[in-house]
């Protein structure tokens, strides 16, 4: 149901740092070296964002986690 | 290919259930008395436990900056017996925690983090915020790396880590001393049989006895992998526990993201407040402390010590009788803050837990900014109160009720809201009473191996069970059983219907599993079976409500009853039946 994190192949190298750590070990590394790993498990992940934080080429735009609907903060805009 | 289960025997000195804060700090000092240390960690010790991504704050005792103040090691003690736990507390742990803290801090330091700053005018330039007691006791600082820091440093001592195991059970003589533990593998088919001489157990607290209000799984403020796995394999080895009714009510926070702000005076202060849908305040914000004039900060208020009101049991708000009467929503205001004071935050919040992350989607997925916009105050998911008020007894050594087998950090019980402060000291502690008493021990004791294949021959038949549920679609089970008999409201008929149902499940239902991923969440499922049932049956045995200091609430007697209650409420399994003694505080 849920996309929680979605890889850049364009930039991700594959490092796996991310299978290694996420508490809830939801990823699978790729069969080939340097390619993205999958989210084998989605609907376990906790959105805790350590693959985010802790991902060497994230300000490169690696990985970008993304909150499903229904956690999303409830906003009230001020004047800009 | 997975279920074949290969048996994995080691020999460690001392083995730690759980690499948290409590275990690493607990693996580093023991491996400073020359015996083999291991940690069996069900994740990765490079971002597990409570602090797995984080922490920004902890409170403690620093003489060089409170004396200068006034405040001394008693008045802090006295502000977290009285303030925060109103009096429900290990008055013997809680002293030796408050003592100990800044020794860890300086520790930590050691290990690589960053507490002073050269902006700060607070001698030995710390970072000082109010929280938790009448004194300014927070010190805020760089711990995002602090799990990190910790699995380089215990490695660098030569520690064991093995990642990726789950433990299940705790072995011991029949002389009754512990003799090590079994755990399963998550990623492979794997049994570990673990020989130790002494073993510490600090797996955390409990999660997942509730559902997520938000009905998505893992929206939890703590991490939802922490099952209670040492509170369950404890009281299935006879170990006595307490305080397992006080799961709490839930309250208000950030809405939908649950996330450890809990409140304006915590990780949002000083410039947060909590306005109503007319604008009103609710709770007002705070300030930096001023130290420049330190000597007014003293004449403010004569006579007491308190100059901001921490957000304690106290004077937290009850939002849902605030909803009730109609001064919904709510929202966690900072645009009063100045650009110093909102830059304070955001470093403060990217240093703790999901805070990191949750900054960055708040800024490029929802074009959030403090400054300007404000954030709805929405329910959060129930949790077990107060971090370290549950859990296992120890004495003043650390030692459990099985000889040889301390526990540490949130695995104790009685010392509420002992947070990171508990689990660096005692983590420390008992790392040091374990080496010891490993050292005492002469040889390893047996493991009978009928144990072993019985164990083996369970687990593999989670494998191959083709009646066998999904793991969560027990948890949803148990959790509507928790979460409706155990609520925020509860009665002796509600309890009883509610121990009945869940022993009804325990009884029918059997694990499904394909692969040991899949058998490392039916384990976790399986602790919170046996949590559950502890907080079911607890609550039948505490026979009063006593709102303060966590919430509990018992319909058929509704009065607090200190003569008879004011008592931990310990449980212990004894031949297969329950045992509640009261412990007096």
């Amino acid at each position: 149901m849920f996309k929680p994190v979605v890889f850049n192949k364009r930039v991700c190298n594959g490092c796996n740092i991310c299978v290694e750590i996420c508490p809830m070990d939801i990823f699978e590394p790729h069969a080939k070296k340097g390619h993205p790993p999958s989210v084998k498990y989605p609907e376990e992940c906790c959105y805790d964002g350590v693959c985010f934080e802790r991902c060497p080429l994230r300000d490169k735009g690696a990985i970008k986690v993304i909150p499903p609907l229904p956690m999303r903060v409830s906003i009230l805009r001020g004047d800009v | 290919m997975d279920s074949e289960i290969e048996v994995i025997s080691l020999e460690t000195d001392v083995l730690i259930i759980g690499g948290g804060l409590a275990g690493c700090m607990a693996a580093i000092k023991a491996s400073e008395y020359g015996v083999s240390v291991t940690i069996a960690e069900k994740a990765n010790t490079l971002a597990s436990g409570c602090a797995g991504s984080g922490i920004d704050h902890m409170w403690a005792y620093i003489p060089p900056v409170h004396e200068k103040m006034g405040y001394t090691l008693e008045d802090l003690i006295e502000s977290h017996t009285k303030g925060i736990a109103n009096g429900f507390i290990n008055g013997n742990l809680i002293h030796f925690i408050a003592r100990e803290t800044y020794n860890r801090m300086l520790d930590l330091e050691g290990f690589g983090l960053k507490f002073r700053y050269e902006d700060s005018k607070i001698p030995g330039n710390f970072r000082i915020v109010h929280q938790f007691h009448s004194e300014p006791s927070a010190f805020n600082f760089d711990g995002r790396d602090v799990k990190v820091n910790l699995t380089k440093e215990a490695k660098r001592r030569g520690v064991n880590i093995i990642n990726r195991v789950t433990v299940v059970e705790l072995l011991s003589s029949s002389e009754g001393h512990v003799s090590g533990a079994l755990g399963v593998g998550t990623r492979e088919s794997k049994l570990y049989v673990f020989k130790a001489k002494a073993v510490i157990l600090s797996t955390g607290r409990v999660n997942r006895l509730s559902r997520s209000v938000t009905g998505v799984w893992g929206n939890h403020r703590i991490p939802v992998n922490e099952t209670g796995d040492g509170r369950a394999m404890a009281f299935r080895a006879g170990i006595p526990l307490i305080n397992m009714e006080f799961l709490s009510p839930s309250n208000f926070s950030i809405g939908n993201f649950e996330i450890n702000l809990g409140s304006p005076r915590n990780t949002t202060q000083p410039a947060g407040s909590i306005v109503d849908a007319n604008g009103e305040i609710i709770v007002p914000r705070a300030s930096f402390y001023n130290w420049e004039e330190l000597e007014k900060e003293k004449v403010k208020t004569p006579g007491v010590s308190v100059k901001q009101e921490p957000l304690s049991p106290r004077t937290r708000q009850n939002y849902f009788q605030l909803h009730n009467q109609g001064k919904g929503p709510f929202y966690l205001d900072l645009t009063g803050g100045t650009e110093e004071e909102i830059r304070y935050i955001e470093w403060s919040i990217s240093q703790e837990g999901k805070g990191f992350f949750f900054l960055d989607y708040l800024k490029n997925q929802e074009d959030f900014d403090f400054r300007r916009d404000k954030l709805e105050w929405l329910p959060n998911s129930r949790e077990m109160a107060g971090t370290a008020a549950s859990g296992v007894v120890v004495n003043n050594d650390l030692e459990t009720g099985m000889k040889g087998l301390f526990a540490a950090g949130d695995e104790v019980g009685g010392v509420p809201w002992s947070a990171s402060p508990g689990a660096f000291t005692m983590g420390w502690h008992a790392g040091e009473m374990a080496a010891k008493e490993a050292m005492n021990q002469k040889a390893y004791l047996d493991i009978p191996e009928d144990k072993i294949s019985a164990l083996r021959e369970f687990y593999q038949g989670f494998f191959k069970n083709k009646e066998g549920l999904h793991w969560r679609e027990i948890e949803m089970a148990v959790q509507n059983i928790v979460d409706h008999y155990a609520g925020d409201v509860r009665t002796e008929k509600m309890l009883l219907r509610g121990i009945e149902r869940l022993k009804n499940i325990k009884q029918n239902v059997s694990f499904a599993a394909e692969n040991p991923h899949e058998l490392g969440r039916c384990l976790e499922v399986m602790s919170v079976i046996d949590n559950a049932d502890m907080v079911l049956r607890a609550s039948l045995e505490r026979k009063e409500s006593r709102l303060r200091p966590f919430g509990f609430f018992r319909a058929d007697f509704p009065q607090e009853n200190d003569d008879d209650y004011f008592a931990f409420l310990s449980m212990r399994l004894n031949k297969n039946q329950i045992e509640f003694a009261k412990i007096p505080l």
